[in-house]
């Protein structure tokens, strides 16, 4: 996979979001070239490097169920109401995330990947901050396909 | 003490029916679902290469790759369940498999060591070892706020020992009553309990968390 985290205009759309929405961190999943793993590619507002060593689980956690679903999703006050088990919430672990909003990436037509945008506290994201992150997944879309990632 | 005894067996048989069953589904998952799967990928595969037209191709590709993932899935979910290399290979294998799924899950690194002759242990008493550590590594994921953890095995004739040590933030005993994860060590502690060995905790507020266990051989 082409290296997303020194990707300029990736940074760019991701550093712009995170101000505009507010929030602590940013991060970018696509699924390889080769083979069927999902990986966290780009990440900001990070407090550790493990993002880079976690595999999204097809249909696990936010980033798996929205390539497995297609659709966005939303998480308020994880630990709480949560479906399925906290383990199967790495990145929501793994950055002490409390909330956060995500959304598919869609490469011909089918998702291949997911941005995530995250707070370490409760918060719900309102619609503007729901259009805010889809107009940035679009924008991404359009770059990484420039650059005949996908 | 009569009615400890029979607690105690209580307590075994329920533990010993629950990893049978999982055992069952388990294998199920792997040897049935998967084993379908499998065939059903190399069919797609012979019939994608049979197509000329391009945009039946391209769907059909796309069919193969999610079920691949729902395969590695299966199979993820499986060894999750029940580790296939408890049985074929013993504990240390199985611990060291876990680990590297550990890992791609959660992005924390674990450091294996053993020292001593790796001796053969009933699946029974390796299961309740294995389910310890998976708790103990579990627990970590969700509380620790770590990177790193140690996982050390020592093999000696009459009994093992394992450490896990978490570098992590640690916590106070008068914290853990208010928790949920004391649930998690006092199941943890009974485990051990049943196989005959121990299991204890201790912890230091910024320095980490260290679980020792012992099984007699």
């Amino acid at each position: 996979m082409t290296e997303i985290m020194g990707m300029s205009q990736v940074n760019e759309v991701c550093e712009a979001l995170k101000k505009r929405i507010g929030c602590e961190f940013v991060a970018l999943a696509l699924q390889n070239e080769v083979g069927p793993d999902v990986r966290w590619h780009y990440a900001s507002g990070n407090l550790n490097d493990k993002y880079k060593r976690i595999t999204v689980r097809f249909g696990k956690g936010v980033a798996g169920k929205i390539i497995s679903s297609g659709s966005p999703m939303m998480l308020i006050d994880f630990p709480n109401d949560i479906y399925g088990k906290v383990t199967d919430h790495p990145i929501m672990l793994a950055e002490k995330l409390v909330s956060c909003y995500a959304v598919p990436i869609f490469f011909n037509s089918l998702p291949k990947g997911a941005l995530l945008v995250g707070k370490r506290e409760k918060y719900t994201f309102s619609e503007d901050d729901q259009e805010m992150v889809q107009d940035a997944a679009l924008e991404l879309e359009q770059i990484l396909q420039n650059q005949n990632i996908g | 003490m009569k009615y400890s005894a029979s607690r105690n067996q209580i307590g075994s048989y329920i533990i010993q029916a629950q990893e049978e069953e999982i055992k069952r589904i388990s294998l199920e998952l792997h040897e049935g679902v998967g084993q379908n799967l499998f065939s059903i990928l190399t069919g797609l595969k012979l019939v994608e290469s049979g197509i000329n037209e391009e945009q039946y191709k391209n769907y059909l590709h796309e069919m193969t790759q999610l079920i691949e993932k729902t395969m590695q899935e299966i199979r993820l979910l499986s060894v999750e369940l029940y580790p296939p290399a408890l049985i074929t290979l013993g504990l240390l294998p199985a611990i060291k498999s876990y680990i590297k799924v550990y890992t791609s899950t959660f992005g924390i690194l674990v450091e294996l060591s053993s020292t001593g002759e790796e001796k053969h242990i009933p699946e029974q008493n390796s299961i309740a070892v294995f389910r310890v550590c998976q708790e103990a590594l579990a627990n970590i994921a969700k509380y620790a706020d770590t990177s790193n953890v140690k996982l050390g095995l020592s093999w000696s004739n009459c009994e093992l020992k394992i450490t896990i040590f978490d570098f992590g933030k640690g916590f106070q005993k008068e914290d853990l009553e208010k928790n949920p994860y004391a649930l998690g060590i006092a199941t943890m502690k009974e485990r051990m309990l049943l196989t005959g060995g121990q299991c204890e905790i201790s912890s230091k507020i910024g320095e980490g968390t260290s679980i020792e266990i012992s099984l007699p051989i």
